[in-house]
């Protein structure tokens, strides 16, 4: 037993010694947790979207129209985007035309065009029309929910507006006129208010109510205790009659009403979407842990002392460090292709038809994720303490890049965030070509910002590399 | 063939090199003799162009060496102190690596390889990964691997730190027939009868500066006797040991006395003295001194502190 004790308190010596072990034994699981939590909403009280782009073009003409538009502005789940820059720099409005090329280049995954049309003519309800790019399924779903609460929620008006041109059509004229004169008559007689000013408002779609209540507010009454949010969870009751289930019908009943238009503009001919979605994420995310564990064989090297050998040799220390992240990018693109291939022989996915585009984009991701190898070999002390930084790294550049989950259900410092790694302009790339089928001048600007990355990085881990000890 | 002026480096506050001045000639075997952190390994990475002097200049066939000049390395082979080899590949694939760096191609580099590996008996392993070798293989194939190219000058640090005598042996034989085919060596130890062995001639270093220089003869006349002499280290010789405080320095280790008599000491009188405590001739061995006694001497120190 005192052996046991003994060999115990050794191995607790040792660990308590090692720096490394110390910190990915407590403080990187906690700050895993504590960043996770941020990325996850575990530490606000509202964890819907946040700032998604949302192109918006009213065509209506209708200012009720506004309404709608106002409560999407007001969303803090979107981004309102109703113009775009001209050459010039000057803003134009935004026109139905514009949006589909700005979805498929990545400048916003969804918009609604409010059209010509929106008061229906041919039956009573609304014409809506909702494009979309639905590379991340879970987004989309909340996306689609969203615009619907608040088409739902602020069509009263047009609904109404809808009706009036139908009962129109069905009465004629002078029927019609006096159909709402009789309507307004009886909401004056029994709430009081001007007759002229109420049939107005029913003809704009109103009920005529609201030139009565602001004469005189009527008393708040108390809420229906069989009413609750959608949000919150429903009080113990006592089960139905025969455990029936009731349906809420209402839903059905808009749907009919408003007539709503879904266009996929990106990714609709994709043969296997949900594997096509999550691919560009999980190859990043392995072959980030591939290249970090390259950058322990720098230490390997070190502790061999090959370094002294090889730098005997009429080499330069730039020659290896250069030869050290070339190795890295061909080992990342090597990894990248077969785990594509991978992808096409096991779920399908179209890694043949975009293959010039996809080898470009796994090679700018590669030398970005090599540089980040480096930058690992750079900045700790020994294969250890690079093992625990790479592991650390790699986990928050996933969360926070988005391959684990929507980057717009995160906050909105945590995308910002998110935007500087390599994991987000990665899985951009993938989608660009294997989702939306980008051409290269289409790719332009996520190379540009991958070889951005990888030129910051290795510039910063050669520099501290040549102050390192790593080559004596 | 090496030149060393005035060679200062510093690592922080420590002076790892302090002032060094050397000349070693073409086909030398020259010998570094030092215990550990004497400064020797710094000298040799100062050589072989891993580092810069932060003062002074290191000239091989007059030509300047430092990082920044990868073509002055060409003329030098290192043998590194640990066994730089990667140890998933195998022999072959290691040497044809290092030959590469050195520019070495096709039929000439195999040729080279073959020759190395024959010279070290290991042509018929060179297929295997090099983690399974022996540590004294290993060596040897550590010491073939800065010779491919042929150099001028090879430094080998230490190169036979935990081999096996068999293997010394082999390393030993193989330097000295390198040697005398006109390869000049600088062989960097901390074991005197290495030095002895290999190098006539020895610069004797410690403590970042280089306190004698010179053949073993040459050396040993920098000590004040000429005969130690040694007996066991016993209760009865204890009193002998006493007295002879007095008359020179008396070292004791491995259970044996030895005495290094001052110059003006007669031996007649360290015999007298023997025999009036009862203590018979036969217990006592005269020998000429070692490297370690110069060490001892010129540093204070025993080499292996």
């Amino acid at each position: 037993m005192r052996a046991v004790v003994t060999l115990v308190r050794k191995d607790l010596a040792n660990f308590l010694r090692n720096r490394a072990s110390v910190s990915l034994t407590f403080l990187v699981p906690i700050a895993l947790i504590y960043i996770f939590g941020w990325v996850f909403g575990l530490n606000q009280k509202d964890t819907g979207p946040v700032g998604i782009g949302l192109g918006l073009v009213d065509a209506s003409g209708n200012p009720a129209a506004q309404k709608l538009v106002d409560a999407l502005r007001a969303d803090p789940a979107f981004r309102l985007i109703t113009t775009v820059d001209q050459p010039g720099g000057t803003p134009r409005p935004l026109t139905e035309a514009d949006l589909r090329p700005m979805i498929h280049d990545g400048r916003f995954r969804f918009a609604v065009v409010l059209p010509k049309d929106l008061i229906r003519t041919d039956s009573i309800g609304l014409h809506l029309q909702i494009l979309s790019d639905p590379r991340n399924e879970i987004e989309t779903q909340m996306v689609n929910g969203l615009l619907q609460k608040a088409i739902f929620s602020n069509v009263p008006e047009l609904l109404g507006q809808s009706l009036q041109y139908r009962a129109k059509q069905y009465l004629g004229e002078e029927r019609f006129q006096r159909f709402n004169r009789g309507i307004a008559e009886t909401v004056t007689t029994a709430f009081g208010g001007d007759t002229t000013k109420v049939q107005h408002e029913i003809e704009s779609g109103g009920l005529g109510l609201r030139e009565v209540t602001s004469a005189n507010p009527p008393a708040p009454r108390p809420a229906d205790p069989s009413l609750r949010r959608i949000d919150t969870p429903a009080p113990a009751a006592a089960p139905a009659p025969g455990n029936a289930v009731v349906k809420p019908g209402g839903e059905d009943f808009f749907k009919r009403l408003v007539k709503i238009d879904q266009e996929q503009v990106v990714g609709k001919d994709v043969r296997s979407p949900l594997a096509t979605r999550l691919v560009g994420g999980w190859a990043i995310m392995f072959l980030l842990f591939a290249v970090s564990g390259a950058s322990a064989a720098f230490f390997d090297e070190q502790n061999a002392g090959l370094f002294q050998r090889l730098l005997s040799a009429p080499v330069t220390r730039a020659q290896l460090l250069w030869s050290r992240f070339l190795y890295g990018v061909i080992l990342g693109l090597i990894q990248l292709t077969a785990l594509f291939i991978a992808g096409r022989v096991l779920y399908g996915i179209d890694v043949f038809g975009h293959i010039s585009n996809l080898l470009i984009v796994c090679t700018f991701a590669a030398a970005a994720c090599a540089s980040f190898g480096m930058f690992i070999a750079a900045v700790t002390p020994n294969a250890q303490a690079a093992s625990g930084l790479s592991t650390f790294l790699v986990m928050v550049m996933s969360a926070t890049g988005g391959a684990w989950y929507p980057m717009s259900l995160m906050p909105e410092f945590m995308q910002r965030i998110g935007k500087f790694t390599v994991v987000y302009w990665s899985m951009e790339g993938f989608a660009q070509v294997l989702w939306a089928g980008s051409s290269l001048a289409g790719l332009l600007p996520i190379l540009g910002v991958l070889a951005g990355i990888t030129i910051g990085v290795m510039a910063i881990s050669i520099w501290r590399l040549n102050r390192k000890a790593i080559f004596e | 063939m090496l030149s060393l002026r005035s060679i200062t480096k510093r690592y922080g506050a420590l002076t790892a090199l302090d002032q060094v001045s050397l000349e070693i000639g073409p086909g030398e075997f020259f010998g570094l003799l030092g215990p550990n952190g004497a400064g020797k390994s710094t000298l040799m990475s100062l050589v072989s162009g891993l580092r810069s002097p932060d003062a002074g200049r290191v000239a091989v066939d007059g030509a300047p060496v430092s990082p920044a000049d990868a073509a002055s390395r060409v003329a030098i082979g290192l043998v590194p102190q640990s066994i730089a080899l990667y140890q998933e590949l195998s022999a072959e694939q290691n040497l044809r690596i290092f030959g590469e760096l050195y520019g070495l191609r096709g039929a000439l580099l195999r040729e080279r390889i073959a020759e190395g590996l024959a010279a070290v008996q290991l042509t018929e392993r060179r297929r295997e990964p090099v983690k399974h070798y022996s540590g004294g293989m290993q060596r040897r194939l550590n010491l073939i691997a800065a010779l491919l190219h042929r150099p001028k000058l090879l430094l080998c640090d230490e190169p036979t730190v935990g081999v096996d005598p068999q293997s010394r042996n082999a390393i030993f034989d193989y330097l000295t027939a390198l040697n005398r085919a006109g390869l000049t060596i600088i062989y960097s130890t901390h074991y005197m009868e290495e030095a002895t062995r290999l190098c006539p001639r020895i610069a004797v270093i410690d403590h970042g500066r280089i306190h004698a220089l010179g053949t073993l003869d040459e050396l040993l006349t920098r000590l004040p006797f000429e005969e130690e002499i040694g007996f066991p280290a016993t209760a009865d010789t204890a009193p002998l040991a006493a007295q002879l405080a007095d008359a020179g320095t008396v070292l004791t280790a491995d259970g044996r006395h030895r005495f290094q008599p001052r110059p003006d000491f007669r031996l007649s009188a360290f015999y007298q003295r023997a025999e009036s405590l009862g203590l018979p001739p036969r217990l006592f061995t005269a020998a000429r001194p070692t490297l370690e006694a110069v060490f001892l001497h010129l540093t204070g120190r025993n080499l292996r502190e």
